[in-house]
């Protein structure tokens, strides 16, 4: 039975190998933040951490999840909405429907983790692959801004 | 305005089937109670929960069966815009649907501001959708972005009410006079002794029972000069955000039932009426967790030729619905196509006796007669659809003959009267021997794609087959296959311009009207819902369809006629989409308008604004709009004002939102092009500024906005690249500013993705696209820099989640020109359709 560690727990799962990522934390796990989309890797709004690199869990057989990989999903980012990209989506009011907003969240926390002092255009290219049907995009670019200001700050801080 | 009446003696012979009779169906709900004169309380009473204060309307209302009145407490009112409890906090009941316009933050800003309540102190709630509820809450319906401009002033009198309630009971509970004692912050406060009591302790240590008639004392209660507003105006942070960034916000598709099994659906042959032959399960039977396919009743005309694969998990019935083999009789549509549906449409506008007008200003034929020039364009659109983020899905559960519903709707209302008709037929019971309750979740996006509920009836039909909850998901690809797109569009325009002036326009329209597919028409008995052409055939007009072409330019003539093309209706299910007919006849009419000030040698904008005088009128309203004062005409309020109130007349009025009319709109026009440095600001080459205004949703209830868009072109490939849209609008009272900047913001954007690349076609009766490679929707890469401009007026708040999406795709398609010289009369524009107008120019 495929065991999962995801958020820092461990979890089993009685779905087949060829499940999608996607759909055994969602319906098995029921960690229903990450959403299903498109299926194809066209919206981002499945986008989960896997060892901290941001993937499309619709394109992530259950059987080809790394045995040990560190799985984070938007339930596991920050639960107080504490992390900088959650509080400068706050703070910047981003969401409107939200349903593709783990997805963005997500994509940018990644990001910013490998990338603290990003240029706009840097911004643009790593965010493009995540639809917003609402179309927020004008929020986002400052937004992003605004958490790297912020994970600064607590570098600086902390 | 409507004949409210009418409904009532509607033709019985009408199916029950559609939402909209279900709106003669609820009419006669509220009218079975026949009070004339109500009573609006404000009462507390005891529950298990402890003391509550609510706001009701009552007496004769059916109450809603809770935990008071098992526990045999007297006196019990639902309270249905809010409730107080004891510890001081402060519900706001929500029916409208959340998708994204944070509409319940508005409307407790709305009650707050009056009941001078503690911000900190409000939370919102949805109630659950039922008989007895919707007898209590009314329709619940959310659509033509018209939540804060019908319930504005009505919320705000139940807050005062509530606030007067609370300030008389304070008063004695503080022995002070009650002249001396006033409220703030959750509290009544006595300014002699400057003792207070807060709103909770109230409730526990009195009984408030407080009476206004209904609707006198209610229409008189004072409320609060505009300019002391404390909480209109403050951009509070929307309620549904921080679970919207967590992962803990709960969307239709996040529903899970113990027992449920999982259903996905087979694309059928056709959009529409194709009926299943046959369904061979033998591949599917050998995937582990299938349950069984079930071939969907479509007798009501909805979910034709769906059939479900059921299976333990998801992923499970998406392998075995594509091992179905499935055969359809294809249906009548079988051969339709985009293409001859355009050629067909230009055929049918040829054929103006069989049209019918709905704008009739002067007298056209003459004045083009007399011009010095007629100006000749024809003009057409592409079909788009919703594509909602989240893909429409269902859930739900029969327990002990009551049916659950779970699910993120614009109106459960519809949802629920609508699943009542449906397992009515499928069970041979009378609609009042069911129980249907539906459960609201936030909606993953809406756009008008939402008041269809064939996910419902579908999963509901595979619940009675399995004898299990259900919860039905579409697929990204069987989302478009039966998405409910806008009609496709033709339209042929006229100009008589004389004298350096435009003195006449013709506008011709054909299209497939949404109307029939709603039931609203004289064939249905909902005529009361539209009005009949002006023409004296008394055909029919679909305004849903037409709209919008009626603007509020002022010219000595103006007609604008229509055709229905009904087969288009039903075999692309035309529907409803964010601004309606405003989103194609915006690009029409504001690419005309620009054709006209070019022919006449005259600036855009200086053009426009000499046509925005305010001179004239249009069906009835004058240009200026409705003088200050005079009560919205809005024919939909009927719908959402009245039910279940029934009387006409007796729902508070609120000054209409066309009040100030052309002259506002021409502000809006002043203040974009001043901010956007329209005519002054120096441009890189093959780069223009393009202009266009709007009135959406509906010349009843406009709201104000205007456009620059500044767009470069490249000359060699015809690609060009929006670099700025400057946006003013007048929403009158601007309730959350910061809010107000992100609709228009995203609207915008909306806007933009539509000129920019959405097309959806038919061929063989069935949608061409099926994921977001074909049916192209805009990316962060595209977004130009936005400039907001909201020009609180005063005037009655009018709605702002649609407006802006109307008026980018006419201003980029006249940047366009204004950059090469290039007009491209089709939307979508694309980069082939600019680069063959650079080749003939050339």
């Amino acid at each position: 039975m495929p065991q999962l560690t995801i958020n820092g727990q461990s979890y089993f799962t009685d779905s087949p190998p060829d499940t999608p990522l996607l759909w055994a934390i969602r319906e098995d796990l029921r960690l229903t933040g990450t959403k299903y989309g498109c299926g194809v890797a066209l919206c981002g709004a499945c986008t989960v951490h896997i060892n901290g690199q941001a993937l499309r869990s619709c394109q992530v057989n259950l059987g080809d999840v790394p045995p040990g990989a560190l799985i984070t999903t938007i339930e596991g980012l920050d639960p107080a909405n504490d992390h900088a990209v959650q509080q400068a989506w706050i703070e910047h009011q981003v969401p409107q429907c939200g349903y593709c907003q783990s997805g963005q969240i997500m994509q940018a926390a990644a990001f910013l983790a490998r990338n603290p002092s990003p240029t706009d255009d840097q911004i643009v290219a790593a965010m493009d692959g995540n639809l917003c049907r609402c179309a927020t995009y004008a929020r986002m670019v400052p937004a992003i801004r605004r958490a790297a200001e912020i994970m600064r700050e607590g570098a600086k801080n902390g | 305005m409507a004949d409210l009446t009418r409904h009532t003696t509607s033709d019985d012979s009408a199916t029950a089937d559609s939402p909209l009779n279900t709106h003669a169906e609820a009419h006669e709900t509220g009218a079975l109670h026949g009070v004339s004169r109500r009573e609006f309380l404000v009462r507390s009473v005891l529950t298990s929960a402890g003391v509550m204060l609510g706001i009701a309307v009552g007496p004769g209302r059916p109450t809603p069966a809770s935990a008071a009145e098992a526990e045999g407490m007297e006196s019990f009112t639902p309270s249905i815009w809010f409730t107080i409890t004891p510890d001081g906090k402060t519900t706001v009941h929500v029916v409208k649907a959340e998708m994204g316009q944070h509409i319940g933050t508005g409307l407790a800003q709305i009650i707050g501001e009056e009941l001078e309540v503690k911000w900190d102190d409000v939370r919102l709630d949805t109630p659950l959708e039922s008989v007895e509820n919707f007898a209590v809450y009314g329709l619940a319906y959310t659509v033509n972005s018209g939540s804060v401009t019908t319930e504005f002033d009505r919320l705000s009198r139940a807050g005062a009410a509530g606030r007067i309630a609370l300030v008389e009971a304070g008063a004695k509970l503080l022995n002070a006079d009650l002249a001396d004692c006033y409220a703030q912050e959750s509290r009544v406060v006595d300014r002699v002794s400057g003792r207070s009591i807060g709103y909770g302790e109230i409730l526990q240590k009195t009984k408030i029972d407080r009476k206004f008639a209904y609707p006198e004392d209610f229409k008189s209660i004072p409320l609060k000069p505009r300019g002391q507003y404390t909480l209109i105006g403050k951009s509070v942070p929307a309620f549904d955000i921080p679970p919207k960034t967590n992962g803990q916000a709960k969307y239709g598709i996040d529903v899970f039932l113990p027992n449920m099994v999982y259903g996905a659906l087979v694309i059928p042959r056709t959009r529409y009426a194709s009926k299943v032959k046959s369904v061979d399960d033998g591949e599917a039977r050998k995937i582990p967790g299938f349950v069984k396919a079930v071939v969907v009743d479509d007798s009501m005309g909805k979910c034709t030729g769906w059939v479900v694969a059921l299976a333990e998990k998801f992923p499970a019935a998406l392998k075995a619905a594509k091992a179905l083999t499935v055969q359809w009789d294809a249906g009548p549509y079988a051969a339709v196509s985009s293409a001859d549906l355009a050629r067909e449409y230009k055929r049918m506008a040829q054929d103006t006796g069989a049209s019918a007008a709905w704008v009739l200003e002067g007298n056209v034929e003459q004045a083009l007669g007399q011009a010095d020039q007629v100006l000749e364009m024809e003009y057409t659109t592409d079909m788009i659809c919703h594509a909602t983020m989240e893909p429409l899905n269902a859930t739900v559960q029969e327990v002990d003959g009551a049916w659950h519903v779970h699910v993120g709707t614009q109106s459960t209302s519809f949802a629920r009267m609508t699943l009542t008709a449906y397992l009515a037929k499928i069970l041979g019971k009378k609609p009042e021997e069911l129980k249907v309750y539906v459960h609201q979740h936030i909606l993953g996006g809406g756009f008008g794609g939402k008041q269809d509920y064939d996910e419902i009836l579908a999963a509901a039909y595979c619940a009675k087959e399995a004898g299990r909850p259900v919860k039905l998901i579409q697929t990204r690809e069987s989302n478009f296959a039966t998405a409910f797109p806008r009609t496709p569009t033709f339209h042929k325009l006229r100009a008589g311009l004389k004298g350096g002036q435009l003195t006449a326009m013709n506008h011709d329209i054909v299209c497939g009207w949404m109307a029939p597919r709603f039931s609203v028409g004289k064939k249905y008995g909902t005529d009361w819902l539209q009005q009949d052409a002006v023409d004296g055939t008394k055909r029919d007009i679909d305004q849903w369809s037409i709209g919008g072409s009626d603007h509020w330019y002022s010219m000595p003539s103006h007609r604008v006629r229509a055709w229905n093309h009904d087969q288009t209706t039903w075999a692309v299910q035309a529907s409803a989409l964010r601004t309606v007919s405003n989103s194609y006849n915006m690009f029409v009419v504001e690419s005309f308008m620009d054709e006209v000030a070019h022919a006449l040698g005259r600036d855009p904008l200086e053009f426009r604004l000499s046509n925005l005088s305010g001179k004239g009128s249009s069906r009835g309203i004058p240009n200026t709009g409705y003088p200050a004062g005079t009560p919205s005409d809005y024919y939909m309020d009927q719908l959402w004002i009245s039910l279940p109130w029934p009387q006409p007349g007796t729902w508070v009025p609120y000054e209409s939102t066309t009040v100030g009319g052309a002259l506002r709109l021409a502000n809006c026009l002043r203040v974009a092009a001043g901010k956007a440095g329209y005519g002054s600001k120096q441009l890189p080459p093959n780069t223009g500024m393009g202009l266009a205004v709007s009135s959406a949703e509906e010349r009843q209830s406009p709201t104000w906005v205007a456009c620059v868009a500044e767009v470069t072109v490249e000359p060699a490939s015809g690609k060009y690249r929006i670099n700025r849209l400057t946006i003013a609008m007048d929403p009158g009272i601007a309730v959350n500013p910061k809010n107000i900047e992100s609709q228009i913001q995203a609207s915008a954007l909306w806007g933009a993705s539509q000129i920019l690349s959405e097309r959806l076609t038919i061929k063989d009766g069935a949608f061409e696209q099926t994921n977001f490679n074909q049916y192209v929707t805009i990316r962060l890469s595209q977004v130009p820099k936005i400039d907001v401009e909201i020009i609180p007026s005063g005037r009655h708040p009018s709605g702002v989640g649609e407006p802006a999406s109307t008026v980018v795709a006419p201003a980029v398609a006249n940047a366009i020109f204004k950059a090469v010289g290039v007009r491209v009369r089709h939307m979508p524009i694309s980069a082939e359709a600019v680069l063959e107008g650079l080749k003939k120019k050339a």
